[in-house]
């Protein structure tokens, strides 16, 4: 299947979309300090992987995913401001504030929401696609998790249950080469080996890929063969999308009054790999991406400029609208508590 | 001698002293590797492992070396984490010995850190101590300045039991005098943080610091404060609360976790057993609300103890006059 | 494997006369596994088990009247009548420990190996466990990093075709445990658990390999469990073997044919094995019996340790 053309632009305008809006949350922590509280992990690096596994979805169908969480929403449609506002902490928040950075969700398209701690959602992904089964009507939910996740129990007793119950679920694990700070043939065992995390999928009878997840237009390819599965009632797969994250896993820990700001990539700072990331930089999607669309004639130098200035207008409009979105009524604490 | 020392520095000292002294003792978890362990490259590779996201089996795992002889400490990073592995935290570990008749000891610390309230969100925020404090075989650890968390972590890895070592994130910076060299800090004795004669004021953890702020604010207002910190809440020291309300007659609980998982609701539930007649005014708890942490700060403030409602409580119960009751 | 045997046809008697308190769960037609498996091991080699674990006991050299003594919930117990069924530990002979929880004791068979290894000694840790905890996460934690830091570890899987009470079909698509372990490079296989001979040759090598640095192994051994999940279970859910398939089946049988065939020993040397189990179990009981049941004190007594 080759993407219309039209459809190439979208994928790329959502890039850049992600790529923008994850500019913004790190350029808070200088221009606004402060205003960010807490713990944000940012998508950038990560942005063809989202956006050609949101681009094989159909309107029923679902995604769920770890605190790394920006990226899925922007590609499903949720607002920037709305965003933006709940890792202000605002009542204009996409959940009110009560959630933040790691904890965003957008029911109404489809974004089941995440969990901060590492492989929880994965059941839970594995959760909504037996709903999902139960509803008949062919949906299909995109669990997205990292590396790390995959030496949590959680992962193997999801993908067995997944497996044995056929359920409509991709498993598509963005593997960043680090769990949180720990290179990952440091903690795992076919890493170790040199093996791709995929052969993981040998122990539950499904089939296991990986793929380039700086392409959008293979990592769409592949994971809308996933779902073509899935829908047909032939169970999961797992994916394994390989990407590298630009930024450091997170912003500094620390608490309230030290300043934050994001430090470098652990790359870098732990293990002295400069060579390395620099490569990354130079494999960035997004331009990689903009520049094979100019090649083969699908977008113009200019037609590309004014995507990102289109991007960065709504970004900088998102930013607005989160600072002047007020702080919650303190009250407010004791609303949600039960449903 | 004593220097002043972050509370982090003090935790990792004893551990470092620990690890010198007796090679037995191992440190092993997903973050052990990074900076702020530098320091314990010196002991290899073999006795500081660094482990996979994998909670379950890491715990499971340090007991297992542990009962082969080892005494293995694992940084579990967040109490959060723990959950994900509770049937080994409370099930495993802190059973082998009774259960076995006391053949089997499993001499385990398992460090983590709990109550992140800046912004960390509903899911790295609790103080969920409240959950373990009553399982048995289990001991549990929360220090709140920088001598008792090098004192407490001593004693912990020396202990021969599983012990939950939960250290305070937002007291990790905080500077304090530490004794030099080793340094021991008993379980179950608590310590009387600021001594006084008319309001007993019984916090853990960074609320111990709220509540001495708020006891320097009520000697201004002519009430004299005494604040106690039971250091650990299993084995809890009951007798020294006792022995404090027996001389103030009032009580004031204050505490970070959920009011009914909290360690100020087993303490009232003591007092109301043993200690009824020595109060002159009816027990207050100031502990969170029971809710998950909102993200935003408004509301983050509004669900924890602060100064101003421990000084608010303390008030109350010490406006209260004798034989109110 | 005739003292296994006679051990838990002799327990069950006694739990039908409500001699032994609390949950039963029996191994008969598992005593090859226990016996070709622990008859390798040194006592500084570590076994843990789950929770049927008497023949894995008794294999690895625990004397009758205490484990007898145990089940009962005497003082004179291997546990001072603390731990029961599912929980026997004799320290002395390496038995580690059981769980009532399903895979419970994996990580901690791992830690053992750990330690042994730091020690710089070649002893080796072996953890038994059914077929159902290879569904649950522990067990794929574990592999990893047995795997990983190539821990002197075996697994051994005794694979009964039901966890608990349901089919294995039921929990999972994959049909061997050993294949559970097909993303990593480690030396897997699934023997007939009813072999005795095939289960000691398999195993031995592993053990070899084990003790020589080679890291962890998984085997697994087709058995059937005779008896139902606990001892009193209705056990509607599975289809009685016909006594003529048992006796095909049943790995004593199996043993001691071909050991007779080839002249291992001659047919009273087997009898006397037989009757020995049975007056060894006889004295256990006795001995047990007479052991005075704990005092009340020590169920707070040792909470913590000491």
């Amino acid at each position: 299947m080759t993407l219309d053309t039209g459809h190439q632009i979208t994928m790329y305008r959502q890039m850049v979309r992600i790529r923008e809006f994850e500019e913004r949350v790190k350029r808070t922590f200088t221009d606004h300090p402060g205003v960010i509280r807490g713990h944000t992990h940012l998508a950038d690096g990560a942005e063809a992987s989202i956006v050609g596994s949101i681009a094989a979805m159909r309107p029923g169908d679902q995604a769920i995913a770890t605190y790394r969480c920006h990226g899925y929403p922007i590609a499903l449609g949720s607002d920037t401001s709305a965003l933006m506002a709940e890792i202000y902490g605002r009542v204009g928040g996409i959940c009110g504030g009560y959630g933040g950075s790691m904890h965003l969700a957008d029911i109404a398209r489809g974004f089941l929401g995440t969990s901060a701690i590492v492989a929880q959602n994965i059941p839970q992904g594995a959760g909504a696609a037996y709903a999902a089964q139960l509803r008949g009507r062919g949906d299909v939910v995109l669990t997205f998790f990292g590396d790390g996740a995959t030496k949590q129990g959680a992962f193997h007793e999801s993908l067995n249950v997944a497996a044995l119950w056929r359920l409509p679920v991709v498993f598509i694990m963005e593997n960043n080469s680090f769990s949180v700070t720990v290179r990952t043939e440091e903690e795992d065992a076919n890493a170790a080996a040199g093996e791709p995390l995929a052969t993981k999928a040998k122990a539950y009878s499904m089939p296991g890929t990986t793929i380039d997840g700086g392409d959008p237009l293979v990592v769409q390819q592949t994971v809308a063969d996933a779902v073509a599965r899935a829908r047909a009632g032939d169970g999961p797969t797992l994916i394994e999308s390989l990407v590298y994250r630009l930024s450091a896993h997170g912003n500094s820990i620390a608490p309230p009054g030290v300043p934050l700001h994001y430090p470098e990539h652990e790359a870098v700072a732990i293990y002295g790999a400069v060579e390395e990331y620099e490569a990354a930089k130079r494999g960035d999607p997004v331009p990689r991406f903009r520049a094979r669309l100019i090649e083969s004639g699908v977008l113009t130098g200019d037609q590309a400029g004014a995507i990102v200035d289109e991007a960065q207008a709504e970004m900088q409009a998102a930013v607005d609208f989160a600072l002047n979105s007020p702080l919650p009524e303190p009250a407010a604490a004791l609303n949600h508590v039960y449903a | 001698m004593t220097r002043e020392l972050p509370y982090v520095a003090a935790m990792n000292e004893a551990l470092h002293l620990e690890m010198t002294r007796d090679e037995d003792v191992l440190l092993i978890g997903q973050t052990v590797g990074e900076e702020h362990y530098e320091s314990f490259k010196e002991f290899g590779s073999a006795r500081v492992r660094v482990t996979p996201i994998s909670e379950t089996a890491e715990i499971g795992m340090a007991t297992g070396a542990a009962l082969a002889g080892k005494r293995p400490v694992v940084d579990a990073t967040m109490a959060e984490f723990l959950l994900v592995a509770m049937g080994q935290v409370v099930n495993e570990a802190n059973r082998v010995h009774y259960m076995t008749g006391g053949q089997l000891r499993a001499p385990i610390v398992i460090k983590a850190g709990y109550g992140f309230a800046a912004g960390w969100a509903g899911q790295h925020t609790s103080a969920p101590y409240g959950m373990v404090m009553g399982v048995p075989g289990l001991k549990v650890a929360l220090p709140s300045t920088p001598a008792d968390a090098k004192g407490l972590m001593a004693t912990a890895v020396r202990d021969d039991n599983p012990v939950l070592y939960l250290h305070h994130f937002l007291l990790l910076l905080e500077r304090g005098p530490v004794p030099e060299g080793e340094y021991l800090v008993p379980f179950g004795v608590a310590d009387i943080k600021r001594p006084g004669s008319d309001v007993t004021v019984v916090a853990t953890g960074w609320t111990v610091h709220r509540a001495l702020a708020a006891a320097e604010r009520l000697s201004d207002e002519g009430i004299d404060v005494e604040v106690i910190d039971p250091r650990t809440i299993a084995p809890l020291d009951v007798e020294t609360i006792l022995a404090s309300v027996a001389r103030t007659g009032r009580l004031v609980l204050v505490d970070q976790a959920t009011r009914h998982a909290s360690v100020s609701a087993v303490i009232a539930g003591e007092v109301a057993e043993h200690g009824l007649s020595s109060l002159r005014a009816p027990v207050v708890q100031v502990t969170a609300l029971d809710t998950t942490l909102a993200y935003s700060q408004p509301m983050e403030e509004y669900v924890l103890p602060d100064e101003g409602k421990i000084a608010a409580a303390v008030r109350q119960v010490a406006g209260v006059k004798a034989g109110a009751m | 494997m005739w003292r296994i045997r006679a051990f838990e046809e002799r327990l069950a008697q006694l739990k039908r006369a409500d001699e032994v308190p609390g949950l039963i769960h029996l191994s008969i037609g598992g005593e090859a596994v226990a016996a070709a498996v622990c008859g390798q091991l040194r006592d500084t080699d570590v076994v843990y088990s789950g929770h049927r674990p008497h023949g894995h006991v008794i294999a690895k050299g625990a004397a009758l009247p205490e484990t007898m003594a145990e089940l009962m919930g005497r003082a004179g117990g291997l546990c001072q009548g603390l731990g029961g069924s599912m929980h026997l530990v004799d320290t002395e002979h390496g038995m580690f420990g059981a769980t009532g929880v399903v895979g419970g004791s994996l990580p901690l068979a791992l830690g053992s190996a750990l330690a042994a290894r730091m020690r710089g000694e070649d002893a080796v840790a072996v953890v038994f466990f059914g077929d159902g905890a290879a569904q649950s996460g522990i067990f794929a934690e574990s592999v990893n990093i047995a795997v990983l830091w190539r821990l002197p570890v075996i697994l051994v899987c005794e694979n009964n075709g039901f966890a608990e009470f349901t089919p294995r079909s039921a929990h999972t698509t994959v049909e061997r445990v050993s294949d559970l372990v097909a993303p990593w490079a480690i030396p897997a296989a699934t023997v007939d658990g009813n072999d005795a001979e095939a289960i000691w040759a398999q195993f031995g090598e592993m053990l070899r390999r084990a003790r020589d640095g080679g890291g962890p192994a998984l085997l697994e051994a087709l058995t059937h469990r005779l008896r139902g999940h606990y001892e009193g279970d209705p056990d509607r859910y599975r289809e009685a073997l016909s006594s003529e398939e048992w006796q095909r089946r049943d790995p004593i049988a199996r043993l001691q044919s071909a050991a007779l065939a080839r002249g291992w020993f001659g047919e009273d040397e087997a009898k006397t094995a037989s009757d020995d189990a049975a007056s060894t179990v006889d004295e256990a009981v006795a001995w047990a019996r007479q052991s005075p049941p704990p005092t009340p004190e020590l169920a707070s007594s040792v909470v913590y340790a000491a």
